[in-house]
């Protein structure tokens, strides 16, 4: 029982620093005034959308900010060292031994050409001089830490060979060979999916209780920082506008931006009605536009006066330990906000409307990929062919103007599913309806009344539009294709289009590399409009953007389908984004849907125990929430060979309330059960047994 | 109880190279009072403390005013640091009061923590006195009694059974011989939840014992 602990000074301790980047335009200050502390085993979360300098002051603690980078001002001192100033190669030094960093994306951290275990002991071997055998043996125990499933072996193993997840803990491994006193984490797990993610961050919990290293962790995901931090800062336009405790700044926001950051994140529990976004304002300034001597988020602020356009407050403390820079963080009341007008579409005349008749029909439907076979009687072509079953026995069916919401893991077919309505794949067997139209020709052969009505928003706006063509022609195209419009009135179509989203009729002329990523998506979004479609695919539109920007182009969505009465399929990873935004939801797990049904019934018992794995692998943007543990063993297993019976058996965490410890798991298909008439439940599991199980969210 | 679980682990360090001007800048900045010199690794070549930084006057003597200046400049922690053989040093699975016997028996205020000659923590008297209040309970509400008993086997059980057996718990103890008399042991319980003339009246009911001290 420790619970006199003898005070130590912080292990890092930033004051009032300021970087630039020496650009075209002489110096950008990217960050300034940013002060913070953080202490041995405490875990500081640095917050706020892109474009804010988060990754700016994390490079800057090492001066890791390229060659146009520099601090321009303040101090960085660690373990009372001056880190401001030392040369390239002191600091080498200290990031070897005493200060590890990792990154967002484990494959660009790892050689991909080295054995993992040559770059463990690497990092021994040339920052400890310890022989190579010694060195070998040290990672071996590391990886174990880092609860490496058989990591002798692993050590022999190439970067490609082992899943997302691993790949991060070999990173994170390798960042605790050391033993760092700091260890900065930009974004650790933003490329993985939830379950994974779930994991990680579990892990870097024990690790920090373990090794007492003090952790500088940068997210744009409020939720992980609920999750995993103890101190909190939120930076806005390269300022830190608000540092607290993780409970002060959730429980009481006293910043204008923190309070606009936490409305336009969507929270899981909350009911679809009480879970409007509210996005905000405008949009995060570029370093050289930002106002000077006022308050930078004065623009975007609702209760902005004339003192904060002409006089920049400063970080002050407004209640014990928890600091805000506003002039008004006492007088203002975020319970009393009311959103102004025109901030959030009217959505209440499609939620009454009563289900109409099915729009899409899909039944069993199968897509297969066809791999090469590496047996020798393939190369004469008499192998057995292998398949990839990336979609198997899908059958589903939405209203006409309804959403529905797809979720599962990467790597579970929601895409393949998407392409093959899109008509990119053909499927291999199954039927596919859509207004009398046969979903199963590929697109090449389809009538273009039926392209007409079936449109896609993508992903990654930057790699769907022509960056060589303007925004109108863009646009206009669909128009002309289908004569949807008279040829002179494509243009007054294409602003009228442009308006609906939001962008005004000088975006008409611009470029693709002119707009910021809502902007993109937003010119996406009109796009797939253009053509008055029945139905629009949307895969993860929003999972791209930021929080902000993402509560904007959510909304937008919603308001366009109110308008048009639009059918949407919405692919997302993020369970609480497709819970605001879907009437029925979709959970596939390797190819197969596991659990079907409108979306109130999903979130809330009978789970199908995959579905309960998800929820409860979700980060919720509140430190009051519990939730329950229970988190998945292993990967996803290979679609190419599937594990019999019900596929979730392999990592099924309920079993066990199976007789025979779920044997029936392993040979047998599961049923179909249907808990009401639309809500239906892929598992052996009676549903009696299922509904139980406590709700997995609780909010406080 | 291990030096492991009570060392301060991710200590300041210093390298020989360092001056001591900087040395003293680092120690007043992070309020500490000992600096292990370190090389590539972590490994532990020296210790620096307050009183070695304090250059002895017999060897300013001999120099002129202009002379002090940069001798004082000139020198670095390799040249007043103790060396490595001569630190006394633990491991991380040292009891406790092991680590606490060295430092008594060499008179150092402080032990760096190796793992093979690898600096992992250090473990000062300040951390072996904050196990000292929280053994005896010093940080918590609650009534303290000091009870004087023979030095035999049973003694112990009677009090803590006479506690137990009111559904009282005994937050935090601890036990000496009693100065200067073999023939009796002197016992600190912190009870919580427990008002003191209940306490003291059930210690004063147990046979041949003696509370010397309720607060």
């Amino acid at each position: 029982m420790r619970t006199v602990e003898p005070t130590h000074a912080p292990i890092l301790k930033v004051a009032n620093a300021a970087i630039s980047y020496e650009t075209r335009y002489g110096d950008v200050e990217a960050v300034r005034d940013v002060s913070f502390n953080v202490h041995r085993a405490q875990t500081f979360g640095v917050v706020g959308e892109s474009g804010c300098g988060k990754s700016t002051v994390a490079f800057g603690i090492v001066d890791f900010l390229g060659p146009n980078g520099k601090i321009v001002g303040g101090s960085i001192k660690f373990q009372g060292q001056e880190l401001v100033g030392r040369s390239q190669e002191e600091l080498r030094k200290l990031r070897g031994d005493q200060i590890s960093m990792v990154y967002q994306d484990p494959m660009q951290a790892l050689n991909p050409s080295v054995t993992i275990g040559d770059q463990l002991a690497e990092v021994l071997t040339v920052h400890r001089d310890i022989p190579k055998n010694k060195a070998w043996e040290k990672s071996i125990h590391m990886l174990d830490r880092v609860y490496m499933p058989d990591s002798a072996n692993v050590m022999k193993r190439y970067p490609h060979q082992i899943s997302g997840g691993q790949q991060q803990r070999v990173v994170i491994a390798m960042a605790l060979l050391n033993n760092p006193a700091l260890l900065i984490m930009d974004e650790p797990t933003t490329a993985l999916d939830v379950t994974v993610e779930a994991v990680v961050l579990d892990l870097i919990e024990d690790l920090k209780r373990d090794f007492d290293t003090a952790i500088v962790y940068i997210t744009h995901d409020l939720g992980v920082v609920a999750r995993v931090c103890n101190y909190v800062g939120v930076m806005y336009a390269g300022e830190m506008v608000e540092v607290g405790s993780v409970e002060t700044i959730y429980g009481n926001p006293l910043h204008p931006y923190t309070q606009g950051l936490m409305r336009c994140v969507p929270k899981l529990g909350a009911t679809k009605e009480s879970s409007i976004l509210y996005p905000i304002k405008g949009r995060v300034p570029a370093p050289k536009d930002r106002p000077t001597g006022a308050c930078v988020f004065a623009p975007r602020c609702d209760y902005a006066t004339d003192r904060c356009r002409s006089e920049k407050p400063s970080l002050r403390e407004v209640e014990t330990g928890h600091n805000a820079r506003c002039f008004y963080s006492e007088e203002i009341d975020p319970d009393a906000w009311r959103p102004p007008k025109g901030l959030i579409p009217e959505i209440s005349a499609l939620d009454e409307q009563e289900n109409g008749e099915p729009i899409i029909k899909i039944e069993d439907l199968k897509m297969y990929y066809e791999q090469e076979s590496k047996s020798l009687l393939s190369l004469v072509g008499a192998g057995e062919p292998l398949y990839v079953k990336a979609v198997d026995n899908v059958s589903l069916e939405v209203p006409a103007g309804k959403t529905l919401g797809i979720v599962g893991e990467s790597g579970c077919g929601k895409s393949t599913l998407a392409k093959t309505i899109i008509g990119l794949e053909t499927p291999r067997e199954g039927k596919a309806e859509f207004l009398g139209f046969d979903l199963t020709q590929p697109v090449s052969k389809r009538d273009v009344d039926l392209i007409e009505e079936l449109q896609m928003v993508f992903q990654n706006p930057d790699s769907t539009m022509n960056p060589s063509y303007s925004v109108g022609q863009q646009i206009g195209r669909p128009l002309r294709r289908f004569n949807a419009v008279p040829g002179n009135e494509v243009r007054d179509e294409v602003v009228r289009l442009l308006n609906a989203v939001r962008l005004d009729a000088s975006y008409y002329r611009r470029l693709p590399r002119q707009l910021s990523g809502g902007e993109k998506q937003r010119v996406g979004i009109a796009r797939a409009f253009a053509s008055r479609p029945d139905l629009v695919l949307c895969d993860e539109p929003v999972s791209a953007l930021d929080v902000s920007v993402q509560a904007a182009v959510l909304n937008l969505l919603m308001e366009i389908q109110n308008e048009y009465g639009t059918t949407m399929m919405f692919i997302a990873h993020d369970l609480s984004v497709v819970r605001f935004f879907s009437d029925y939801v979709a959970v596939m797990y390797l190819g197969h849907l596991v659990e079907f049904g409108p979306a109130e019934n999903i979130y809330a018992p009978p789970y199908q125990p995959y579905t309960e794995a998800l929820l409860s692998a979700v980060p919720i943007p509140d430190p009051r929430a519990t939730q329950k543990h229970i988190r998945l063993s292993g990967t996803v297993p290979s679609a190419l060979d599937p594990p019999s019976g019900c596929v979730f058996h392999t990592r099924c965490p309920r079993r066990d309330l199976l007789p025979d410890g779920g044997k029936i798991c392993e040979e047998q298909v599961p049923p179909w059960q249907y808990n009401t008439d639309d809500h239906r439940i892929y598992c052996h599991i009676p549903l009696e047994e299922l509904r139980k199980i406590e709700p997995v969210v609780t909010t406080g | 109880m291990f030096v492991k679980d009570y060392m301060t682990r991710h200590p300041v360090m210093a390298e020989p190279t360092m001056s001591i001007v900087e040395a003293q800048g680092i120690m007043a900045e992070t309020q500490v009072r000992h600096l292990p010199v370190v090389e590539t690794g972590k490994r532990l070549v020296g210790l620096v403390t307050r009183q070695t930084l304090r250059i002895p006057p017999t060897e300013l003597a001999s120099l002129n005013v202009w002379e002090i200046t940069r001798f004082l400049s000139n020198l670095k922690l390799g040249d007043v640091m103790v060396r490595g053989e001569n630190v006394v040093t633990t491991a991380p699975d040292v009891a406790l009061e092991q680590a606490a016997q060295m430092m008594i028996q060499h008179k150092v205020g402080c032990l760096p923590v190796l793992d093979e000659d690898v600096v992992v923590g250090i473990i000062t008297e300040i951390d072996m006195m904050s196990q000292l209040t929280a053994l005896l309970g010093g940080n918590v509400a609650g009534v303290r009694a000091t009870i004087r008993m023979p030095n035999r086997k049973g003694e112990l059980a009677k009090v803590t059974g006479a506690i137990s057996d009111q559904g009282w718990g005994i937050y935090a103890s601890g036990g000496v011989p009693t100065p200067k008399d073999p023939d009796h042991w002197d016992c600190v319980f912190k009870v919580r939840d427990v008002p003191r003339e209940d306490l003291l009246r059930l210690l004063e009911s147990i046979e041949g014992q003696e509370v010397i001290d309720i607060r």
